[in-house]
């Protein structure tokens, strides 16, 4: 019996793909958020009025992943993006290679913005780098206050967190307070965000923080240029 | 669930490393999987099974080194380890901590029988 070493991460080729992924984004100058949360937290809802702020000054491409049907991209183009539906037939997450089979398709010179919708699922998208700048998590007040610890992964991944439907805190018991303690301890760095994205409460805020990132990802896209 | 795509790509690189041993059989298969890495060891060892059954590396067993979250707090400068993700030292309760390991994903190495 004789050991070979092979010392590598399982998902070495899907972060070499994101790399690349990472790159033509990069050199598109478009700012790249993976969006991940449970099914029925929001996503596409959010997606919808940032569009509405956001698409009149803003090229904006959507990559939708969903097990199946083309429902979440037909509502994302009514409101004004382009882009495409991923249907992973089953798959629970997107991966970088999904993402790169679909860059062909779409006219990512003219974009500032690309927002992946992932499959929805807390455990699964965590793992898989797709080449995104920004990796959000999504989470409903009708979920529950105890997410953050249940499904601990990715909030400890995530660069921005977002309470959505905070319309409905009066018929919840859902303390905001302690969602972004524990949020802070799984991850010190993640930024905390409230909104209601149907009532526009918030909703602001979340542009205001869009802007800033675009701004900060020109700047760098520019001095790379140099 | 995505022991089984997990498993895929483990099996793409146990494939690429076995092309240099043709005439070989792989035996034993060693990760190391952190609690943190949202695979589940038992799932993953029933999806290598049916993703293995019938092809060349039916039987090969998968050893997993099952690794703890394990870091160290910034205030009482004690080590710790979890056997899940907690909030805060388990010492003096301070949440200003940092996380060492836990969240591995790791293929380590093979055993093969060459003869």
């Amino acid at each position: 019996m004789s050991k070979v070493n092979v010392e590598k991460k399982i998902l070495s080729e899907n972060d070499r793909v994101a790399i690349e992924n990472r790159q033509r984004f990069s050199d598109a100058g478009a700012l790249v958020f993976n969006i991940i949360s449970s099914p029925g937290s929001g996503k596409t809802t959010l997606l919808e009025a940032t569009l509405d702020r956001l698409a009149d000054r803003t090229k904006i491409l959507v990559i939708e992943g969903d097990v199946s049907t083309e429902r979440d991209m037909d509502r994302v183009r009514a409101h004004g993006a382009d882009g495409i539906q991923i249907n992973t037939g089953g798959g629970c997450h997107l991966s970088a290679k999904m993402i790169r089979d679909v860059l062909g398709e779409l006219a990512l010179e003219a974009a500032d913005i690309v927002f992946i919708e992932n499959v929805g699922n807390l455990i699964c998208p965590s793992t898989y780098d797709l080449g995104e700048d920004i990796r959000m998590v999504l989470l409903s007040t009708a979920e529950g206050d105890d997410k953050p610890m249940k499904y601990p992964s990715i909030f400890h991944e995530a660069e921005l967190a977002i309470i959505t439907k905070i319309d409905l805190l009066p018929y919840l018991e859902f303390d905001v307070e302690k969602v972004g303690t524990e949020i802070g301890v799984l991850n010190p760095e993640c930024e905390v965000l409230e909104l209601s994205a149907l009532k526009g409460e918030g909703m602001d805020v979340w542009i205001e923080w869009i802007r800033k990132r675009l701004e900060m990802k020109r700047a760098a896209c520019s001095a790379a240029g140099e | 669930m995505h022991e089984l795509s997990i498993c895929q790509s483990m099996l793409e690189i146990v494939e690429k490393t076995m092309v240099e041993h043709p005439n070989a059989t792989l035996e034993r298969i060693f990760l190391d999987i952190g609690r943190g890495s949202t695979v589940e060891s038992t799932l993953l060892s029933e999806a290598f099974e049916v993703i293995t059954s019938g092809g060349p590396y039916e039987g090969v067993e998968l050893v997993i080194n099952d690794i703890p979250i394990a870091g160290r707090c910034r205030s009482c400068e004690r080590d710790f380890t979890y056997e899940e993700f907690a909030l805060g030292c388990p010492s003096c309760g301070s949440t200003d901590i940092e996380i060492h390991s836990g969240l591995e994903l790791d293929i380590k190495h093979l055993e093969i029988n060459e003869d």
